[in-house]
């Protein structure tokens, strides 16, 4: 390794490998900025002030006492089982859309149509479709009235109003808000299979179902993981809007889920410390699910 | 607000030829498929006829369960200031997203091309902001954007959107530039162009059905949303429309004809722009998840 | 227009990959030359080099007397045809062609009557409003050339220009490119692989190998005096003979063992190669075209069998190995040394009318005034300089 001392007044020019670096990390800045300064930093504060009396103005450090305090919260340990009991909506939030990615594939008569409906209700807001799903189940809505078209006229059900039910009628409106985007996902998968192979396997013999059991369903298991990632997020962290509007997290506590305990310990009881808190544990939760699923874009590439 | 990515649209489906129908299938077969698929379009139109059949009603006809009128339409800017919601939601929207491609144009320009020491960690560190729910940070959030003295107008809400969705875009402008040949940057390059040059009049002219992608999900996102809106955005006459319809929603006082007839109003354009762009999609995400 | 140098110029990736080593070449104003080698020879980084696409990690490389190793390309004034052509998918022919000019601020006016003539030398006026897309693999070709022609810069650069087209079309282009260059004498680099390529367009071509130059002359200099074994069998197609014999200088002759064959060389050799007295291993170099069938009566002959017959129409090509008296002599040296083949048999060109058939014994003769001796161990011709 010699080093060249230049003799010519070298305030050198940079060379052109530099000039590409210094430009490329002049055009990341901005959204390196914008993502540290709105993204990064409120997570390194929230780990602080989850360690405080905090009402938003001041904030007081006390240590771990918060979290003894927020784990004898019985309402984190409601908002974490509702959350939980929702899960059990993720089975029907991914196997609806399948099926209906399914029958479209068939591509009877009109299938265009039919996938252009199914997917529209994906660009109204999940606010206009809680307030739908609100006239849906309430006392005088659709749902009483197929009950008494079925002859049932004598039963009446009013889910959002009652603790045991309301949270089964978030879920179920859950589901539905979900379908067109799994649906899309699984009929863009489907549209990727070969369909020679499933030549190949009807003359092999195979039926219907083993064809679907041994053919579409491993080369769609890449989407299933996929959607099945989006729908559990989903689950944590979109279901505001549609809480807000429905049941306000109630009655009493039946339908506060994580995210909105956080809004409402902050913004309804002023707690900041409590609500930040709260927000590290939905950050881990999701963390754990958003592993998984940059695990699934990695294997992709 | 989903941080998560984004669907694949309906027009990224069927990019291969058409096959003819499956043989094989029975004419009753047929049938019951087909009817099958008409009992799911009718559960999929649902909220539609909600919407339209109820706000074609008057608050007492609602109640009655029957009749027809004008009225929810005719009094729905005295309960709802709807003209001055959907404008805010236009400024808060086009702001956000004009920021989100400016940001996100050369941040992916960077790390597709312009490979700088620690990019590749940059770009994942970035990549896994998507992943972080608003709801996560909120506390810190607020009182932040508070203390900057942004919650006034409408600047807050633009940036905090911005923020979230500035994640997606840089991920799929870095993927979509890294399927621009190279050759193409160092043609121009050698012809001329500074590396500005070379993003501003090659990359982004051919990057078009990208960010067609890019602005119609944050689009249908931020039109969509009620969190940021309703938190960022603390003057009431400055409410974009989706919040407006939540608080009145909550409020449980407002005549539920109204409400549909402003809903109506509020789903159009993210109804309008989804099926308008349908075609720019399908180039846009096949290129960013379907690879 | 201006003339061209690398000034010993290396280019490292990373610790110690040399892409290029030492490179030192000449560019005289208006010249074609061509840089050939196998790939992975530092060809196309020494282009790169040239454009300002890449780093120079030391020497100095300068376009018309001025140093531009930290020249950004923009100021290079260089003009590139890249080997996928690269042209913008957005913009029409006449836009892609323009572009340099637009970028320069050249008038609109002006900018029209130079496109204009420029599709007119490139027979493009027509297409002038499609977008590449629309145009065949030629066309696109010719596109790419308007780029580089239209302003008139002081260097082409070409990076393997023909290789993505079909070969009646590479022929065609070729003598295009070739008469383009000479009407307009600009300074050309061309980078190509294809040896053809090399013979037929430059007026110097250049060998790399593993990032060092082996020569550069003109095509004829460096077909008949290769400078060492790898040139010899780089250029020319088939490649020439290269035969590991023993050489004995004798008293009016020179003495080749070629296996427990002997011919004889004339003496000549002697004093234009460095052939000690004392004998030495040497490689043999002979081109098919110098391998000439005889009759058993003719002196200096080999005997050889017929393994394999390829006719080409204009020409047959034949694999000869040579019949040894004692069965387990081995006549050749079989090693390929790295990109060099020292084969074991003789293939000869021979005329389209000549009756020979697989199995067949033939004299030949190795034609006496145009053998290459190269050293055994290093390659390098045993030419006088």
């Amino acid at each position: 390794m010699s080093v060249i001392v230049s003799n010519a007044p070298r305030v050198r020019r940079m060379t052109l490998k530099r000039r590409r670096q210094v430009a490329g990390f002049l055009f990341a800045l901005p959204a390196i900025a914008l993502v540290i300064g709105f993204i990064g930093i409120p997570i390194g504060q929230a780990v602080y002030y989850s360690f405080t009396q905090w009402n938003g103005l001041t904030s007081t450090w006390i240590g771990p006492h918060t979290w003894n305090q927020a784990f004898h919260n019985s309402n984190l340990w409601t908002a974490l089982r509702n959350n939980a009991l929702l899960l059990l909506a993720v089975p029907f939030a991914l196997g609806l859309p399948l099926g209906i990615a399914v029958l479209l594939h068939q591509r009877v008569a009109g299938w265009r149509i039919f996938r252009s409906i199914y997917f529209l209700p994906t660009a109204i807001s999940w606010v206009v479709l809680g307030l739908v799903a609100e006239r849906f189940f309430a006392y005088q809505g659709t749902l009483n009235s197929i009950i008494h078209a079925l002859g049932f006229s004598h039963v009446n059900t009013n889910m959002l109003g009652y603790e045991s039910t309301a949270l089964t009628a978030l879920g179920i409106t859950f589901v539905f808000t979900m379908i067109g985007t799994n649906t899309m996902l699984f009929l863009t998968g489907l549209a990727t299979l070969d369909p020679s192979l499933e030549e190949a396997a009807r003359i092999d013999g195979a039926g219907r179902w083993r064809i679907f059991r041994s053919i579409t369903l491993p080369h769609l298991s890449r989407f299933i993981q996929l959607a099945f990632v989006m729908t559990v997020i989903a689950l944590f962290s979109a279901l505001f809007s549609l809480i807000f509007v429905m049941t306000g997290g109630g009655p009493g506590y039946a339908t506060t889920t994580m995210e909105f305990l956080i809004y409402q310990t902050g913004f309804n009881q002023g707690d900041f410390g409590t609500a930040a808190l709260y927000g590290l544990i939905l950050f881990v939760l999701t963390g754990i699910v958003g592993v998984v699923q940059l695990r699934l874009i990695g294997s992709n590439e | 607000m989903t941080s998560t990515l984004t669907p694949p649209t309906e027009a990224s489906v069927p990019v291969g030829p058409t096959r003819p129908p499956r043989a094989g299938r029975s004419k009753v077969g047929r049938w019951v498929l087909f009817f099958a698929m008409m009992v799911i379009a009718v559960i999929m139109l649902y909220p539609f006829w909600v919407m339209i059949v109820t706000s074609l009603k008057s608050e007492a006809q609602f109640l009655a369960g029957q009749g027809f009128s004008w009225m929810s339409w005719k009094g729905l800017t005295a309960t709802i200031p709807i003209g001055q919601e959907v404008l805010s939601s236009t400024i808060v929207c086009s702001a956000s997203i004009l920021i989100i491609l400016l940001v996100g144009l050369p941040a992916g320009f960077a790390f597709s091309k312009l490979h700088f020491r620690t990019s590749t960690a940059v770009f994942l560190v970035i990549v896994s902001a998507m992943m972080v729910p608003l709801q996560a940070i909120l506390m810190p959030e607020f009182v932040n954007v508070t203390r900057l003295g942004l919650t006034g107008g409408y600047w807050g809400a633009i940036l905090v959107y911005a923020a979230l969705g500035t994640p997606f875009s840089v991920f799929l402008f870095t993927t979509y530039f890294r399927g621009v040949p190279d050759e193409l940057i160092e043609a121009g390059i050698v012809d001329g162009l500074s590396y500005f040059g070379a993003l501003w009049r090659l990359t982004v002219p051919i990057a078009v059905p990208a960010i067609a992608t890019v602005t119609v999900l944050q689009f249908i996102q931020i039109w969509d949303d009620l969190l940021v809106g309703l938190l960022f955005i603390q003057n009431t006459s400055e409410r974009p429309v989706t919040v407006g319809l939540a608080v009145l929603a909550a409020g449980r006082t407002t005549s539920i004809p109204e409400l549909m007839a402003g809903s109506i109003i509020s789903a159009l354009p993210a109804m309008l722009v989804y099926l308008a762009f349908q075609r720019y999609l399908v180039k846009g995400l096949t290129m960013g998840i379907d690879r | 227009m201006a003339e061209i140098t690398f000034d010993a110029v290396t280019k490292t990736f990373g610790d110690n990959i040399r892409a290029v080593d030492e490179l030192s070449l000449h560019v005289a104003d208006g010249e074609f030359m061509v840089l050939v080698g196998p790939s992975g020879c530092g060809k196309t980084t020494a282009l790169r080099m040239l454009a300002g696409l890449e780093d120079i990690t030391s020497g100095s490389l300068s376009i018309g007397g001025a140093v531009v190793n930290n020249v950004l390309p923009k100021d290079r004034d260089v003009a590139m045809v890249f080997q996928n052509y690269a042209l913008y998918p957005h913009m029409s022919v006449e836009k892609n062609i323009g572009f340099a000019l637009k970028i320069r601020g050249d008038s609109k006016s002006e900018i029209k009557r130079k496109v204009g003539e420029a599709a007119s030398i490139l027979h493009l006026t027509d297409y002038l409003d499609r977008r590449p897309k629309a145009l065949s693999g030629g066309q696109r070709q010719r596109v790419a050339m308007g780029r580089a022609i239209v302003r008139s810069p002081q260097a082409f650069l070409m990076d393997e220009p023909l290789s993505n087209l079909d070969a009646q079309l590479r022929v065609e282009m070729r003598l295009e490119i070739a008469r383009i260059q000479r009407l307009l004498g600009v300074a050309t680099v061309y980078v190509t692989h294809d040896q053809v390529e090399a013979m037929t367009m430059g007026d110097r071509v250049a060998v790399l190998r593993g990032g060092k130059l082996q020569q550069v002359d003109t095509p004829q200099d460096l077909y008949d005096h290769p400078v060492n074994e790898f040139v010899a069998g780089f250029m020319g197609s088939p490649p020439m003979n290269l035969i590991r014999c023993h050489v004995r200088p004798g008293n009016d002759r020179v003495e080749v063992d070629f296996g427990d064959q002997t011919i004889e060389l004339p003496w000549h050799y002697t004093s234009s190669h460095e052939l000690p007295a004392s004998g030495l291993d040497v490689v043999v170099g002979v081109r098919p075209e110098d391998v000439i069938i005889t009759d058993a009566s003719s002196p200096n002959t080999i005997k050889t069998r017929v393994e394999r017959r390829e006719a080409l129409g204009a020409e047959i090509l034949v694999h000869l190995s040579p019949v040894d008296s004692s069965p387990n002599a081995t006549p050749t040296d079989q090693v390929a040394a790295g990109d060099i083949a020292r084969r074991a048999s003789l293939v000869a060109k021979m005329g389209p009318r000549v009756d020979v058939a697989v199995g067949d014994v033939l004299m030949v003769q190795l034609s006496p005034e145009h053998a290459h001796f190269f050293h055994a161990e290093t390659g390098v011709s045993l030419r006088k300089r």
